[in-house]
């Protein structure tokens, strides 16, 4: 049964066609159903990101992919050769392998970014209540997500920060490991410094305090962190108590000197003390770097920590790509394997009637045997017909991908060995 | 079958284990890092084997000579490295503790003493010193590998450059918590294990402790490891020196094993 893949994304198609064809997460169990209903499909699912829309269908003949092209024109209220222009067709084993590379992230705006694969497995989840998945795509679906998983945990390309604010997140677990329970203090009010602090927010640290010059300010930003803003003057009290220190102001001088991180790691009992300083012209004096415990970066520090990440983000998509080459010949495998067993169970059956008819004629003519004699009669006949099917039997498993020549082979053999058409 | 057959397979696998887990390191492929552990895992069922073996055949824990030592050292090594790997999915210190198993256990395969099968020959007292100074040595050579993790973390965090190892080693904290641990632990245990070794060497000879090799060594790994253990407490660990200071402690556990063998 022909498999397809319908879509647009962030290469192919700008952003206003694309927000024309988004649809709402509420909306798609409807939309689905008269995907369906339209198409005269077997099953559909639809992936809707901000990046990305593809309409996965399995359908009785590839004919509907005209339908398909129709009703997205009409969703997107555009002139079909308008559309025709940024969408992709996809068949059979491309299918399987872009979505999951989409699902891996290995075709994100982002290389390897992990919020796709929640994506696709929430497209699936609505075209599964919906009711609107059969057995084969339900199958795609679920092996898309196993291999995602899979890509991720073997090649780890998830894993690494590629900006300056996430850059910051990862350099402090790998100081403190979990960061639930640290302090964090915010000092100006920066835009790179308020983004970091809400991703240190986001991973449930314990307090956010924001100091500024502005003590008005500081208090509009504590409230954003669910945190506390402190007098600029009162710093010194809580280098001594926060673990990560991050400082975006705009002033043209250091705000903090080594005297001060001298002082506050020695009332930390040698606890770590992470400074990130966002400021140009830099606020956190560079010596401080020499100091035992503490850890320094700058600006520029972070954004090569995040472009080093993205070289190895490129190298672990490689090893993806070759996951993915394996996994697509197996399901494929797979597939064409389940689709012959109707075939092979009638194959099996008709070799089988006959086999025993014989069998009884061949011994009525033998006249009284012995149990081991007849034991041996019936052996050869069961070894002779296996022998028979082998072959038939390896084609119909491995035969081509295109559905329409495993059509043909199996009408061959239905032929061949008069199987009910 | 030769009771060391046992003790031959898991050389083997940990060999294998060993430089599976180091072609991780250069090809960055966590699936290595998988295969070696399973290879190690199976060379520590051997091994486990072979010390079930050698306490059926002489009726006391395999401790009477270097090989055993060397070679319970290694099991004990590598069932707190599994302890660990657990809790914390550390796959760096693998880079330092199999190693360490396979030298260890090589030492037990070349180094060939004949087992002693009096059932006499171990009392209470020495059998006790015994587990307790290997004990508190495999949890010290634990403390030493993360204590060499969090110094390298240390650098690689103050000079901003990733070393191949960036990617495999767990957080500072935890290294530097596990390292503190493990060698406090280790060090109340080595302790227990070197005042029951007094006691009964007292209690055998009815004098002072005799200055062999093996006493020397132990007692300078002693000294070495509460200096360590001092600079974890002050927070100087990180330095230069807590490092060198480690270094001569393994040196000097490795002196006072060879001294079981000399005498």
């Amino acid at each position: 049964m022909p498999l397809m893949l319908v879509g647009l994304n962030h290469r192919t198609a700008p952003v206003d066609v694309r927000e024309r064809l988004s649809i709402d997460e509420r909306k798609m169990p409807e939309i689905l159903q008269s995907l369906v209903e339209h198409g005269a499909l077997y099953g559909a699912a639809i992936v809707s990101t901000c990046n990305r829309v593809e309409v996965v269908i399995s359908a009785p003949s590839e004919d509907v992919i005209e339908r398909i092209v129709d009703w997205m024109s009409a969703r997107a209220d555009a002139a079909r050769t308008e559309l025709e222009k940024h969408l992709y067709i996809l068949r059979y084993g491309d299918v399987v392998k872009h979505l999951f590379r989409v699902c891996s992230g290995l075709d994100s705006m982002i290389l390897g970014e992990p919020q796709i694969g929640g994506q696709v497995r929430k497209a699936f989840q609505l075209a599964h209540d919906g009711n609107t998945l059969d057995a084969l795509l339900t199958q795609l679906f679920e092996q898309t997500m196993r291999v995602a998983k899979k890509v991720r945990t073997d090649t780890g390309i998830g894993e690494h920060a590629v900006s300056v604010p996430y850059a910051s997140v990862e350099l402090a677990k790998k100081i403190f490991g979990q960061l639930e329970g640290l302090r964090v203090l915010l000092l100006g009010a920066g835009d790179m410094g308020e983004l970091t602090a809400e991703h240190l927010h986001g991973q449930h640290v314990k307090q956010v305090f924001v100091a500024n010059r502005s003590y008005e300010r500081a208090v509009e930003l504590a409230a954003r962190f669910e945190g506390l803003a402190v007098q600029f003057n009162s710093i010194d009290e809580h280098l001594a108590s926060c673990d990560i220190v991050i400082a975006s102001t705009s002033a043209p001088h250091f705000v903090i000197e080594t005297e001060q991180v001298e002082r506050a790691l020695a009332s930390r009992k040698n606890r770590n003390l992470f400074l990130i300083d966002l400021s140009v012209p830099r606020n956190i004096n560079p010596e401080i770097s020499s100091i035992d415990g503490a850890y320094l970066y700058n600006v520029d520090d972070l954004q090569q920590v995040a472009d080093a990440n993205r070289e190895l983000r490129q190298k672990k998509a490689q090893q993806a790509e070759e996951i993915i080459e394996r996994e697509v010949e197996s399901f494929r495998k797979r597939l064409v394997a389940q689709d012959a067993v109707p075939t092979i169970l009638e194959l099996q059956g008709r070799l089988e009637t006959i086999r025993t008819a014989e069998l009884e004629k061949c011994l009525r003519r033998m006249g009284p045997i012995t149990a081991d004699q007849r034991a041996a009669v019936e052996q050869f006949s069961s070894q002779m017909i296996n022998k028979i099917l082998h072959y038939p039997i390896l084609q119909l498993k491995d035969a081509a991908e295109e559905p329409q020549e495993r059509e043909s082979l199996r009408n061959t053999i239905r032929k061949i060995f008069g199987l009910s058409s | 079958m030769s009771p060391n057959t046992s003790l031959y397979v898991a050389l083997v696998f940990y060999g294998l284990g060993t430089l599976v887990a180091l072609a991780s390191l250069f090809a960055r492929e966590r699936r290595l890092q998988h295969a070696g552990l399973g290879l190690m895992v199976i060379g520590f069922l051997s091994h486990t084997v072979w010390i079930g073996t050698i306490c059926t055949l002489t009726g006391h824990p395999p401790l009477t000579n270097l090989p055993e030592t060397v070679s319970f050292i290694a099991w004990l090594v590598f069932v707190v490295e599994l302890v660990l790997f657990v809790i914390y999915r550390v796959h760096a210190a693998s880079f330092f503790v199999y190693p360490l198993v396979l030298i260890l256990l090589t030492i037990s395969a070349v180094v060939r003493e004949p087992f002693t099968h009096s059932q006499t020959v171990l009392s209470r007292l020495f059998t006790a010193h015994l587990l307790l100074t290997t004990t508190g040595v495999a949890a010290l050579l634990i403390g030493l590998a993360f204590g060499l993790l969090a110094h390298l973390q240390d650098r690689a965090l103050k000079s901003k450059t990733r070393g191949r190892l960036w990617e495999w080693i767990p957080s500072l904290n935890v290294c530097k918590d596990v390292s503190y641990r493990a060698l406090s632990i280790g060090f109340s245990v080595y302790t227990l294990g070197l005042l029951t070794g007094v006691l009964w060497s007292y209690k055998t000879t009815a004098g002072i402790v005799a200055m062999r090799t093996k006493e020397i060594g132990a007692i300078v790994a002693w000294v070495l490891f509460a200096i360590v253990l001092q600079s974890y407490i002050s927070g100087t660990y990180r330095t230069r020196r807590t490092m060198l200071t480690g270094a001569a402690a393994l040196v000097a556990i490795v002196v006072a094993m060879l001294g079981i063998h000399h005498g």
